[in-house]
């Protein structure tokens, strides 16, 4: 629905969106999802009119999320694990693109393992966190601008480990038996790579200049603080809608220190100056039948990138977009969700930094599915 | 029931496949040739159009000249790709001293120390690869790129005598430049001209007085100008860049003279007498200066240049620049430098007057060279006029490498395009070669 729902208990996924309305959950239930993103990214420079594009590899978001429900003196408690990526993505520029010496690709993978425990207080007030350990990856590779005697250029690729921790808290209040308002906080995570492997290929004359060796850098993911709200018209129709404030002001800067410089090499320290942003979902569903439930929704978010500070590895703009799905449930224990995301972007901007200078138009689309079992 | 709804799954999964070929869509403009007429284009200067760089013509500098990248953009607004008189592509090619071009290897300096270097590609350039006439009367040549052009040859009916490179390629030994280039009847003109009339003074160290008089220079050039545009050609026409900002004249420091407790009292016991004084480390090369004192030798000054002519060998080894001053020809001092800059600006005013005159487009070449001086970043690469790693200039320190000239290229595209109205798209420069290393 919009990708909201942080103030009602719809399955086991609200262990990411508000831990708080896991409460609520009647159940023991487990969710399985996989959303494979279908993300295409074109550059079309200012001054030479010429046009490039990503080769991306299908994004492969996935989440598994389990929630136990406890019986008797315990009723009032659900733990639940949930496991998710909520950051990840690989940008692949074409070859001998006209931004390669700034980027040829970037691999950022994260995932997320959240031991959740929720609380419910009474009929209207539940309460839930979860402690957050993120493993991750990033993989970087640029073009330098060397040529060895037959005119290749040089490439460097900065790869390594990530870690980082967090948490995800949230309460639900249900107002009265149709509207309910939920409160959720997941934390800012700074992924650490500190024992990174920095290789390069550059002529034989150059390799003292470029060593290969360890690099250490900073990734931070945003805090999220989101107020949610749900109402229930009748049985069949109910209404969400989200409101994200994202604290992308976190990422300022990213920067590579290298444990060995040389005059050609020396640390990097490139301005992000993200600025945090606020963004607003919301969604409806229709129950048109005991088995079927339809689902529409939209969002539109802020970019939290400056103008100037457009960057081929996430050439954000503000984004709209647009979701459908719809929910099979055959019998009481067992449903099945496809979903469909579509968000087309475009942002016309010159890097500080790199001097690149175009428009990067985006086209994103996912279509998921989620099966959900129920015991 | 159940095979309805995998039905309507299966159409939704298609439906999403469908979708997914949808790919942003390319939506680029059309190149505007906006006023200009480029049903013949010309290309007209000295080595700089024509691909001379690394100290050397050849094929593959001339396909990366000023003239032919420009060139390839205009064939993009409908103009005819340009006719060069290339040199055999087999040919290691030839400087204008009949020497071999340079390229960038390893060098054995006197003290045993191998490090990267310049070297020549052979003993001797290819003189064969000049000495034949490859004019063709079917196809005449529209790249006039002639390494050491002068201003004042343009009228010279004899310069094929003395140029080989314009011997090779004209149409009678005994027509001038400038009937050569009005015999073409050009409807669109690119001119560079004028940096070998300061380049002459500039290399010798300010030894040979060849800076033209301001009123030799108007006249030549705005003769040429008003030939070329009596058809009603259009054109463009470029300033001169101070040659003093180019990486033959910064990349030996004046005060590279380093020197430790021996060496430091000796020369200040020798020097002390005469006001000289030297620490550790960093000092100032000795130089000869005739109006100094009796013995005719001072330190350099901060803001005076040496040239890379400077025999470093002599240098590190034999004494140069301590106890025997570094000669004349070597240094641009501070009287040399305001004499070729202020000519330089004279001249440059005189070209920015006759663009107005003439409504040519006017390109500024001295500030791309400026801005390479304080170094840019394009796309990513850092451009700087740092010799042999800043990516704009061959390795003679002069010429422009390839990637330099896509750069000067652009600058002409958006001086033509803001003129005439064009939307003639600028090259990628970085697709273009720096200088390349072993």
């Amino acid at each position: 629905m919009g990708c909201a729902g942080s103030a009602n208990f719809l399955d086991a996924s609200s262990l990411f969106f508000n831990p708080g309305t896991s409460a609520f959950a009647n159940k023991s239930e487990v969710n399985v999802a996989g959303t494979p993103i279908f993300a295409n990214v074109l550059f079309t420079d200012s001054s030479t009119k010429t046009s490039y594009r990503t080769q991306n590899p299908i994004g492969t978001p996935f989440s598994v999320y389990g929630l136990y429900r406890f019986k008797k003196s315990l009723e009032p408690l659900t733990l639940g694990l949930a496991i998710y990526t909520p950051f990840g993505s690989t940008v692949q520029w074409e070859p001998n693109w006209i931004g390669r010496f700034a980027l040829t690709r970037l691999s950022l993978k994260a995932i997320f393992i959240q031991p959740t425990f929720s609380y419910r207080f009474n009929e209207r007030l539940g309460f839930g966190a979860g402690f957050v350990v993120s493993s991750g990856s990033v993989n970087l590779q640029k073009d330098i601008p060397v040529q060895d005697s037959l005119g290749n250029y040089g490439r460097a690729e900065l790869a390594g480990k990530a870690l980082g921790f967090g948490y995800n808290a949230g309460v639900l209040f249900h107002v009265n038996p149709n509207f309910s308002i939920g409160l959720s906080y997941r934390s800012k995570v700074s992924m650490s790579v500190s024992n990174g492997l920095a290789t390069f290929s550059v002529p034989s004359a150059l390799t003292s200049s470029f060593p290969d060796g360890i690099f250490s850098s900073q990734l931070p993911l945003p805090s999220v603080l989101t107020l949610g709200l749900s109402f229930n018209l009748n049985s069949k129709w109910s209404f969400v809608l989200d409101v994200n404030h994202v604290n992308w002001k976190v990422y300022d800067t990213l920067a590579f220190d290298y444990a060995q410089n040389t005059s050609a090499l020396s640390d990097t320290k490139s301005a992000r100056k993200y600025e945090s942003i606020f963004a607003f979902r919301g969604g409806v569903s229709y129950a048109a039948t005991k088995k079927w439930t339809l689902r529409l929704g939209s969002g539109f978010g802020f970019t939290p990138v400056q103008s100037g500070y457009v960057t081929p590895e996430t050439p954000d703009a503000n984004r709209l977009y647009g979701t459908g799905g719809f929910s099979f449930a055959p019998n009481n224990h067992f449903s099945i969700d496809a979903s469909l995301y579509l968000t087309r972007m475009q942002r016309t901007d010159k890097n500080l930094e790199t001097q690149l200078n175009g428009t990067f138009t985006s086209i994103a689309l996912a279509p998921g599915i989620s099966l959900n079992y129920v015991w | 029931m159940v095979m309805r709804n995998l039905k309507i799954i299966g159409l939704l999964i298609f439906t999403s496949l469908g979708i997914l070929s949808c790919e942003p869509k390319i939506k680029s403009p059309i190149p505007s040739k906006g006023e200009l007429d480029v049903s013949k284009v010309i290309y007209i200067g000295d080595g700089q159009m024509g691909g001379y760089m690394n100290d050397g013509l050849k094929n593959e500098g001339q396909k990366n000249s000023l003239a032919n990248i420009l060139a390839a953009q205009f064939e993009l607004v409908g103009s005819y790709p340009a006719i060069t008189p290339f040199i055999n592509s087999a040919s290691i090619g030839i400087s204008t001293a009949g020497l071999s071009p340079l390229h960038l290897g390893y060098k054995t300096d006197c003290q045993g120390t191998v490090s990267l270097s310049p070297v020549r590609d052979a003993s001797t350039g290819d003189v064969s690869s000049i000495s034949q006439s490859c004019y063709d009367a079917n196809n005449p040549f529209t790249v006039f790129g002639i390494p050491g052009l002068r201003l004042n040859q343009f009228t010279n009916p004899s310069l094929a005598g003395t140029n080989a490179f314009y011997n090779r390629m004209c149409a009678s030994p005994n027509v001038s430049l400038l009937d050569e280039l009005l015999a073409q009847n050009a409807t669109f003109f690119q001119l560079y001209i004028g940096l070998e009339d300061v380049l002459g003074y500039a290399k010798s160290g300010g030894t040979n007085e060849t800076l033209p008089s301001d009123l030799q220079f108007q006249q030549n050039y705005e003769q040429v100008v008003q030939n070329l545009t009596a058809n009603g050609a259009k054109g463009a026409i470029a300033t001169i860049p101070d040659v003093s900002q180019m990486p033959y004249f910064r990349t030996i420091p004046w005060n590279g003279l380093t020197l430790d407790n021996g060496n430091v009292g000796t020369l200040n016991n020798i020097y002390n007498p005469l006001g000289f004084y030297f620490q550790l480390g960093s000092n100032p090369f000795m130089i000869v200066d005739s109006s100094a004192n009796m013995f005719a030798v001072r330190q350099i000054q901060s803001s005076e240049l040496l040239l890379l002519s400077l025999p470093l060998d002599s240098v590190k080894c034999n004494q140069m620049g301590v106890l025997f001053p570094i000669r004349d020809e070597f240094v641009l001092d501070v009287e040399e430098l305001a004499l070729l800059r202020g000519k330089i600006q004279s001249y440059n005013n005189f070209i920015r007057q006759i663009a107005q005159t003439y409504n040519l487009a006017l390109v500024n070449t001295d500030q791309l060279v400026s801005r390479l001086a304080d170094g840019f970043t394009y796309n990513g690469v850092s451009m700087t006029a740092k010799f042999v790693s800043g990516g704009a200039y061959s390795l003679d320190g002069i010429y422009l490498s390839p990637r330099g000239n896509a750069h000067f290229a652009n600058a002409f595209i958006k001086a033509i395009n803001k003129k005439y109205h064009s939307t003639i798209p600028e090259v990628n420069a970085n697709k273009f070669d720096g200088v390349r290393f072993p």
